[in-house]
Order: C-alpha cells, then sequence, then structure tokens
C-alpha cells in the first residue's frame, strides 16, 4: 500500500458567533468580528502507513482538524480527501445510558460508531472479554464506577478496524493497571491499523510512535517533521 | 491523489446528494442506520420510563389521568356531555400528544444529541427519526388503553379499529415535517423550543381533542376554517376508529391533511440536509 491517504488541500473552516439581543446592539457601535476561524488554509497530506501526530497548545484546533477529516465539520473552504473509512477515538463512552445494561451500552455505542448489528454480534464476547466487567455487565451502567465505564467504552471503541484511525486524547482513563492495558491496546490497534492520525499531550508516546508530527498554532500549520524537530519547535511557540 | 488499494474508495470529505434528492435521501439513510436507530430508539423508550414502579402502565395512566380530568372540567362548563365524550377526549389526547411531543423532541433532537455530534459523524437526519419514532413506540403502547374502553362502553371492534395506528403514523408525519424544518434554527437559536413548546400548548385547544369537527361545523364560519386544521384528521379519523365504524370525514379534508404532509415533508427535509451542517457549529 502506497500512496497518500488523507489529503487537505485550503482546508479553511469558519465557526460563527452567536449573536443575542444584547450582542448585536453592542455590535452597532462597536464593529466585531463575527466568527471565529478555527483552521487557516490547512495543507496536509498524510500517506498510508503512516502514523502522524498533531501537537499544538490546547485551542489551536487540533481536534479540529480530525473533525474535518472524520466529516463531522466539512471544510468551508478547500477540500479534505479521504480514502478508506474512517474512526474517530475521542470521548469514550459518549452516549452512554444510564439505565441500561452493559452489555445495551456496548451495543448503543457500538452502533454509534457505526458498526453494524452482524459485526456487533461477532465482536462481542472479545469486548466483553477486554473490559474485564465480569457479571457487572447485565447491571444498569449507572452503578458503575468512572473507571468501569471507561473501560467499557474504551473496550467497545477498540474493537474497530478502520483503515484510517483518528485518536484524541484518549490515553489515560481507569486504574493504573487498567492504563497500561489500555495504553498497549492502542498501540496494536496502531499497529495493526493502516494509517494513524493522533492527537495527544504526552510527547513521549508522540515520540516512540509517530513518523511525522505537525505542529499546529492558532488554526495554522507551522511546520511538519520529524516528531524531535516538531516538539523543538513546539516549545519554540510556547516558550 | 492516488488510490492506494483497488478496494478502497476515495471521497471527498462533506459532499453531499443534491438537496432535491434530499426527501428521499432521508428515507434511505434511516434503512441504511437500521440498527444505530434501533439502539437508539430503545435508548429513549427507556429513558423515559426508567425507575418506575409503573413503568410502561404511565403510556396508558398519562391520557387516561388527564382525559378524567378534561372530562369534569367540559362536564361542568357543558353540562351533560355525549356518553361518550371522555373517550373522545381520551384518543383526541393520545393523538395530539403524539403529534405535540414528537414534534418537540424532534425540534430539540440536535441539541439533545450534541455530544454525539461532537463525535462521530453520521447522516443527522437519524436524530430526528429516532425521535420521531420513540414516540410512536410510546403512543402506540398509549393505544393499548382503547380495548378496555370498547369493552366497557359496548364498543364494536371491527376493522375500522386499523384507522387508530393509521392516525398514530399520519400524526407523527406531520410532526417531523415541520419538526426538520425547525431543528436547524433551534441549534443556533434555541427560542424555537420555547415558541414551539408554546405552539403545542396552545394548538391542543384549537385542534379537536376536547371538540369535535361535527359540534365545530354547527358554528358555521369558524368551524368551516377548523377544517383545515392538519390534526383535525388523524384526531377525528383515530375517534371514527375507537366508535368502530368508517370515518364520515369528507376525503377531500383527508388528501388536504396527507398533502400538507407530505409538503411538510418536502420542504422540511431540504432545510434540514441544507442547514443542519452549518447549525451544528452553534452546538
Amino acid at each position: 500500500m502506497k500512496g497518500t491517504v488523507i489529503q487537505l488541500e485550503g482546508v479553511t473552516l469558519h465557526f460563527p458567533k452567536l449573536k443575542t439581543l444584547t450582542t448585536i446592539l453592542r455590535n452597532l457601535f462597536n464593529k466585531k468580528e463575527s466568527r471565529f476561524t478555527a483552521l487557516k488554509e490547512i495543507d496536509l497530506a498524510i500517506k498510508s502507513g503512516e502514523v502522524f501526530g498533531l501537537i499544538g497548545k490546547n485551542g489551536s484546533g487540533k481536534s479540529t482538524i480530525l473533525r474535518v477529516i472524520s466529516g463531522i465539520y466539512p471544510p468551508d473552504d478547500g477540500t479534505c480527501k479521504v480514502a478508506g473509512n474512517v474512526s474517530l477515538l475521542a470521548g469514550i463512552g459518549t452516549g452512554f445510558s444510564a439505565h441500561q445494561t452493559g452489555i445495551e451500552n456496548a451495543l448503543l455505542y457500538g452502533s454509534i460508531l457505526g458498526h453494524n448489528e452482524e459485526e456487533m454480534t461477532r465482536k462481542l464476547p472479545e469486548i466483553l472479554e477486554f473490559s474485564e466487567l465480569g457479571d457487572f455487565i447485565y447491571e444498569p451502567i449507572r452503578t458503575y464506577s468512572a473507571g468501569m465505564k471507561a473501560r467499557l467504552g474504551l473496550a467497545v471503541a477498540s474493537a474497530i478496524r478502520p483503515d484510517i484511525l483518528l485518536i484524541d486524547e484518549v490515553l489515560g482513563v481507569g486504574d493504573p493497571q487498567f492504563r497500561e492495558k489500555s495504553k498497549k491496546r492502542i498501540l496494536d490497534l496502531v499497529a495493526e491499523t493502516g494509517t494513524v492520525v493522533i492527537v495527544s499531550h504526552s510527547f513521549g508516546l508522540m515520540k516512540d510512535i509517530c513518523d511525522r508530527v505537525a505542529v499546529i498554532n492558532k488554526g495554522e500549520l507551522i511546520m511538519i517533521g520529524t516528531p524531535e524537530e516538531a516538539i523543538k519547535a513546539y516549545y519554540d511557540i510556547t516558550g | 491523489m492516488d488510490e492506494p488499494n483497488s478496494r478502497v474508495k476515495v471521497t471527498e470529505v462533506g459532499l453531499k446528494p443534491p438537496l432535491i434528492k434530499a426527501p428521499l435521501y432521508a428515507i434511505q439513510e434511516m434503512f441504511n442506520h437500521k440498527f444505530l436507530i434501533r439502539n437508539l430508539v430503545v435508548r429513549e423508550v427507556r429513558g423515559k420510563y426508567r425507575n418506575a414502579l409503573l413503568g410502561y402502565t404511565w403510556t396508558v395512566l398519562e391520557p387516561a389521568l388527564l382525559a378524567i380530568v378534561y372530562f369534569f372540567l367540559f362536564y361542568m362548563l357543558a353540562g351533560n356531555p355525549d356518553k361518550l365524550y371522555a373517550m373522545w377526549v381520551l384518543i383526541g389526547i393520545i393523538i395530539w400528544g403524539c403529534f405535540g411531543k414528537s414534534l418537540q423532541a424532534v425540534v430539540s433532537s440536535l441539541t439533545r444529541n450534541r455530544n454525539t455530534i461532537h463525535l462521530v459523524y453520521f447522516p443527522r437526519i437519524v436524530f430526528p427519526m429516532t425521535s420521531l419514532m420513540a414516540n410512536i413506540v410510546i403512543t402506540l403502547m398509549s393505544c393499548i388503553v382503547v380495548f378496555p374502553i370498547m369493552f366497557a362502553f359496548d364498543l364494536p371492534l371491527t376493522i375500522h379499529a386499523l384507522l387508530i395506528p393509521a392516525s398514530v403514523f399520519l400524526a407523527g408525519f406531520l410532526a417531523i415535517g415541520v419538526g426538520i424544518l425547525l431543528a436547524p434554527l433551534n441549534c443556533i437559536y434555541q427560542d424555537v423550543e420555547h415558541l414551539v413548546r408554546f405552539i403545542v400548548r396552545a394548538g391542543f385547544f384549537v385542534s379537536p381533542v376536547m371538540w369535535t369537527y361535527e359540534m365545530a361545523l354547527e358554528r358555521g364560519a369558524f368551524g368551516e376554517a377548523a377544517m383545515y386544521n392538519p390534526m383535525l384528521t388523524p384526531i377525528t379519523l383515530a375517534r371514527h376508529g375507537l366508535e368502530g365504524h368508517a370515518t364520515t370525514l369528507p376525503p377531500e379534508i383527508i388528501i388536504w391533511t396527507i398533502s400538507f404532509g407530505c409538503a411538510m415533508w418536502l420542504i422540511g427535509s431540504i432545510i434540514f440536509e441544507k442547514y443542519e451542517r452549518r447549525a451544528v457549529k452553534y452546538l
């Protein structure tokens, strides 16, 4: 497998600012920008088989790039082309229903992440085993601790095998033992998946797994380079 | 950009079929996401009756208690109504409730699911569809109440009883057309939700819940105008189904209602597809 699988060309994305009566009145006297530009003409080409990292300060637009690639926010300007199916790993456990059992929630969350019924039935034993919930799986999820919920969420989310995997800060949930296990699980997932784009603040991890890393600042692409170069550039910006 | 593998298709993010196809595209997406929709509907229905001792019994109890209240109210105001009056009110409350709750749920479907929208992309028409179906399921459960009523009032159970579920679906169909028209706007200004809540409360009185179209027609011009309320058809059809006879509603009124529903669906689905993307940026 060779070639580019994700290509962003001049991707610009704006977020509108909400106008309420008070802001409309205030704007009559004091003209302000009515939108916020989250991404400014981003050009990126990510190759098949590559593990690509994105670093930058909070609010710099890293997660927004992942959301553009996964189709949540299509670009306002420019194009984003993707070859293959994409899956975004973020906000593990979003959509859980507190009053349904673990199994029901696993099916629900799996379907939200885009699995069909046949796939979920096939993967359910693996999910249950990885979550280590035992008989708790038949209990409503409101009785779970935060760590147990995170385990179930990660078990479902990591059961997917997409062509392109996008990871947004999902490491570090649960107790230390499980955290080790989940890190290993994600690394396995990274190794098995063709192409990975990862957003993380843990630079150690980025150095270990990424082939190339891009630095994003205030919605602009600053540079792309080896993990070491990128981390140096990041510290140059943040001072 | 070259194709890495013949199996893999290159797609441009955010391309959509032409807007004119939106009404059919929405229905097609519903079938493509059956499993997801089923799970989401179960979540919504379960969530509503969680931790309740009486559980799903409330689907029946709620309209029944309301009907008793309205029956006494009307009895005091008008005196000596038809013996079936309480039943008319009950079926009216169920059908109107289906429309009102579905409309409110559809309008707020995107705002209530903001976390999921931020997490993953699938066609967003799934959210209003889910809200609608959850309310239809709940209403169909409420309709079980008609069986004891038919028995108590010695009403014949005929083929016309099928008008009851049919009118539930018709009420839902009217609700989703109007609802998806407003759902994107509600992401920007949640004033819409408040306004819709008011309209649903007010609409209760201008729809034949506490009165029937036969009563309205005795009032001349006002009654004539009331016939063009699209909710008149489903409520009246359900009442006739409960009474066990074919509907006496003029066919042109039924045709008008169905055409109104189709027109709202066409406009609503096109507006929804056109604006949902811009709208979710406000979430």
